[in-house]
């Protein structure tokens, strides 16, 4: 697969002040919420980024869209940097870069109707100043996330709807603006079984229909696995490993994407796997672990892990996984590229 | 379209406004004040400004004949004085209060919406503003002003602000943490841009109840400074009226109809204030009103048939619910039909998944096993017979001894219920004490420890608070809680929703090894298929308050005869098999108060015929324990 990238992330750091100096403390201590992080997000693509709470996956996705500021790294969109953009600069980009967020019931104001929801990033952008053009694109943009007919949608209140149909209109709000690239925070983890296919079927569709990249951010596997062309998984602020979908699923490199990947239960009795259960909790991204990150909880650390820091090492066709005993085999050549 | 829809939620209000008594009463006193004060020169019979020839009789003359409250100290009407003197006094508290008003709003929200330094300076300039005390700092400024009418508003004005400010920056502060704003910035849009479109619409429900009461304090605190003798003397308000039958001699006349019409006055104004305000307020913030877990109240109903006797072959049964339907009653309104007709059986160490979507009446249907119903819920039919003893037919304190010692229950979201002023290890102390009586302290130490123990959490955390807990240590720390006394059924609701897939995995492990070391029977209640597929034997489907279907574990999984069980298992996804197509359920579930005539998955049904939208299906029993409700699997 030759990668175009639309998006591409290079050491992408965010750190949070956590306290700073005192008078018992000399340093400053940081929270590592994003460390380091590098990837490209192709176009038309769709990449799910997986981790378990606290791993750094939403701060990256704000990072990227400028509602916070970087600690360091880069991030290049259509060859351009647009790392340090504000103003006029920045809102520019929020016209081509859109967010779903995770909670339908929180991110719909309830003073407005559907209407004025869809229709308010056009007036932020003072696009379609024409009623009419207005009214169509903000129609077009309903129908477009499944609300159809819009006209019934148009005048009523986000309390009047179902769940479903609230994240449907947090999608056309986003769609509204005709973005080149939409970052879905969890758009579906607060919804019912029997809604979330019909979402993510929806947003696939878009991505069939009008060749927009997708950066899936996700605690599920298993949605990511259904929805996405490539796997990126991170642990506590950095990326372990990124591949293919299929790839990553089937021949998983890093131990903490073995763990993950036994651990997500599957909806088949019959099917009875080893589980390999982590035991204690992440720890905490302000004292970070020397050497790998993961050391503390993997089951096959050994002495080295808490020395150096692992690289990433290609361990398949476009599949890339940050492991020391990863690059042993590399250096047999298990894995010659 | 958009019109009709804020006439509705503005015609909502009102009907809520009209049931609030004490709001309707207070509207009503200060709907009188304005319309007396606009319309005193028709209702006044005298003119106050009109020279009056006065003799000495006319002086404090009493009430009677043409002067219904007799005459003041220069022989005028009171009556008319008082209905004149309402303008002053209203025109006051009016305009005072929107200076008031408009300076807190702009502040609180400024402050509120940018935070930081800008924050922080308005802020302490209120509480400056708060400590200075009012009365003597307007005393001084309307002294140095001279007292006009202007000089007074414009004085109380920017004196009463502070609580606004306060009032306002909290409550900006709330929404600017709301998803929406962070969505709104998304999206590109500017501070001026969130601060009138989503800030100040979400915060203007409060400006409005604290205008009401900034109204009566500003009548209060004119009527203090006219008292004072610092007042318009071409413009008399009640305050003036006071101050004048104080200081001419009303006191040593006796003559009370001076002082106590202008009092009478104030006070209407200030009580209907307040009044309004506190029914704004209820009106405005529905979470006054209570919701209160109590129990549930008797059966109404008659008992039903038995179904048919359950083979008894695999381990002893535990708990043999028949038939159970629950509803709730509505104010104004149709009843829900939370559950209806729930029938199911859990065996000692079996483990049994409740699966459907969020208000299919899961929850309910376990709550009402334990008779914790919310106040509006009603057993109407049924039985739950644990161990041989009908739960339904106990009285209040037999049920309440059954709880925990037998069944006991982890609520959903329960780990974030831990008190943060005790230790886990005193509040798993207070849940073995409150059902077991008091022990040797000893004895509930070493209880303890085992109980962490048994949990996985290290004895030694006992003594810490839940704050230092994660949230799977917490989740552990309440499962500690319901085996405190050593239960043989646990109900497990959501126990783990909101936990990461690893958590999940260490809280399922725990949960399948303290069925085997106890021979704990549990009961999941979940929307997790993939949990349920590897933890429990036996599966309950419900859809809209009713059984879809109820099948060992395999059965479910791979001969499912219920069409929303087949349904829901297509719209599921499975990693085992990533390149399967998920399919949507169509359409949203029922609504419990309208169900539909038929079966109640019909709407949404692929394999829906003429039968299913008329008559509701009955559960059917396919083979051994397996039961479906649909037409399609009716025995022939």
């Amino acid at each position: 697969m030759s990668m175009d990238p639309i998006i591409s992330v290079k050491g992408l750091r965010k750190l949070f002040p956590a306290g700073g100096t005192s008078f018992w403390r000399s340093r400053a201590r940081f929270v590592h919420a994003v460390d380091e992080v590098t990837f490209e997000l192709g176009r038309g693509e769709v990449l799910a980024l997986v981790g378990e709470s606290g791993c750094g996956k939403s701060t990256l996705a704000l990072t990227l869209m400028g509602l916070e500021r970087p600690t360091g790294g880069q991030i290049v969109y259509e060859g351009q940097d647009v790392t340090h953009l504000s103003g006029t600069g920045l809102k520019e980009l929020r016209r081509h870069i859109q967010m779903i967020f995770q909670d339908p019931y929180e991110s719909l104001n309830p003073m407005m109707t559907i209407g004025e929801i869809v229709a308010e990033p056009l007036a932020v952008h003072r696009l379609a100043s024409n009623a009419d053009t207005r009214a169509q694109r903000v129609q077009q943009a309903l129908e477009d996330a499944g609300l159809r007919p819009a006209q019934a949608f148009l005048g009523r209140y986000p309390h009047e709807l179902s769940g479903g149909q609230r994240q449907r209109v947090v999608i056309a709000s986003a769609l509204v603006l005709e973005p080149i690239v939409l970052l879905a925070d969890e758009p579906v983890s607060m919804l019912d079984v029997s809604i979330r296919a019909e979402i993510l079927n929806v947003l696939v569709e878009l991505r069939q229909k009008r060749g927009i990249s997708i950066l899936f951010i996700t605690h599920d596997l298993s949605t990511a696995a259904y929805f996405a062309d490539r796997i990126a998984v991170m642990y506590l602020g950095r990326v372990v490993e990124i591949g293919p979908t299929e790839q990553v699923l089937k021949r998983p490199r890093h131990p903490y994407t073995k763990a993950l990947l036994s651990v997500v239960p599957v909806p088949n009795p019959r099917l009875r796997r080893e589980r390999i259960i982590l035991q204690g909790e992440t720890p905490n991204p302000i004292d970070l672990p020397s050497g790998c990150r993961f050391h503390p909880r993997c089951p096959l650390a050994e002495a080295r892990c808490r020395e150096v820091d692992p690289a990433f090492v290609i361990v398949g066709d476009e599949h890339k996984a940050a492991c020391l005993l990863l690059s042993q085999d590399a250096e047999r050549a298990e894995f010659v590229v | 379209m958009q019109a009709t829809a804020a006439a509705t939620s503005f015609r909502g209000f009102w009907r809520k406004l009209q049931r609030n008594r004490m709001g309707l009463v207070g509207l009503v006193m200060l709907v009188t004040a304005v319309l007396v004060a606009l319309f005193a020169g028709a209702i006044a019979p005298y003119d106050p400004k009109d020279p009056v020839p006065i003799t000495i009789d006319d002086i404090y003359a009493a009430p009677g004949g043409e002067h219904l409250l007799g005459k003041d100290d220069a022989g005028k009407d009171v009556l008319s004085n008082f209905i004149y003197g309402s303008r002053v006094s209203l025109t006051v508290g009016f305009f005072a209060s929107f200076i008031s008003i408009f300076i807190g709003g702009v502040i609180g929200i400024v402050s509120g919406f940018y935070g930081g330094r800008v924050e922080n300076l308005l802020m302490r300039f209120t509480d400056i503003m708060l400590v200075i005390p009012d009365l003597p700092l307007a005393v001084v400024l309307v002294a140095l002003t001279r007292p006009r009418l202007s000089n007074i508003i414009f004085v109380i004005g920017i004196l009463g602000w502070t609580g606004t400010a306060r009032l306002v920056r909290s409550q900006t502060l709330a929404v600017k943490q709301r998803k929406f704003v962070l969505r709104a910035r998304a999206v590109g849009a500017g501070n001026w841009h969130i601060i009138r479109k989503h800030i100040f619409p979400l915060v203007l429900p409060l400006i409005v109840v604290n205008t009401v009461l900034v109204i009566s304090l500003a009548i209060l605190n004119e009527s203090t400074l006219s008292f004072l003798g610092l007042a318009d003397p071409t413009a008399v308000s009640w305050g003036q009226m006071l101050n004048y039958a104080f200081t001419r001699g009303a006191t040593s006349a006796g003559a009370w109809w001076a002082l106590v019409m202008p009092g009478f006055g104030i006070v209407w104004v200030v009580l209907g204030c307040t009044l309004l305000g506190h029914g704004l307020e209820q009106v405005l913030n529905p979470r006054l009103e209570s919701h209160h877990l109590s129990a549930a109240a008797p059966i109404t109903a008659a008992r039903t048939e038995r179904l048919a006797r359950r083979d008894l072959a695999r381990g002893p049964v535990l708990l043999d619910v028949r038939d159970l339907s629950v509803d709730f009653e509505v104010p104004e309104g149709l009843p829900v039909h939370a559950v209806e007709n729930v029938s199911f059986t859990l065996r000692e160490g079996e483990v049994l998944g409740l699966v459907g979507e969020s208000g299919c009446g899961k929850t309910t249907l376990m709550l009402s096993l334990m008779r914790l119903l919310p106040a509006a819920g009603r057993i109407l039919q049924g039985e739950v017979n644990y161990l041989g003893k009908d739960l339904l037919s106990l009285s209040e304190q037999e049920i309440a001894d059954m709880r925990w010692k037998e069944i006991a229950m982890v609520f959903q979201g329960a780990m974030n219920a831990l008190n943060p002023v005790h230790t886990v290890g005193d509040q798993i102390a207070e849940a073995i004490v409150r059902h077991q009586g008091a022990r040797s302290k000893a004895e509930l130490e070493e209880r303890i420890s085992e109980l962490l123990d048994l949990v996985g959490i290290g004895p030694e955390r006992k003594d810490q608070y839940p704050h230092q807990y994660s949230g799977g240590m917490r989740q552990r720390a309440m499962i500690a809680m319901a085996l405190s006394c050593l239960p043989k059924v646990l109900i497990a609701d959501e126990p783990t929703t909101a936990l990461d897939v690893m958590i999940q995995a260490q809280i399922l492990e725990l949960m399948s090894k303290l069925r085997e070391q106890l021979g704990l029977a549990i009961i999941f209640v979940t929307h997790d298929l993939g949990v349920v597929a590897e933890m429990c034997d036996s599966v309950l489907v419900m859809y809209g308050g009713v059984t879809a279907e109820y099948a060992s574990v395999d059965t479910i999984y791979n001969v499912p005869k219920h069409p929303y069980t087949q349904e829901l298992l297509k719209a599921f996804p499975d990693l085992s098999r990533p390149s399967e197509k998920l399919v949507a359920i169509p359409g949203y579930p029922p609504r419990l108060d309208v169900p539909p005539p038929g079966c109640r998955f019909a709407p949404r049904c692929p394999l829906v015929f003429e039968r299913c939208n008329l008559e509701q299906p009955r559960v059917h029993r396919l083979n051994g324990d397996h039961l479906a409700s649909c037409h399609l699997v009716e025995p022939k």
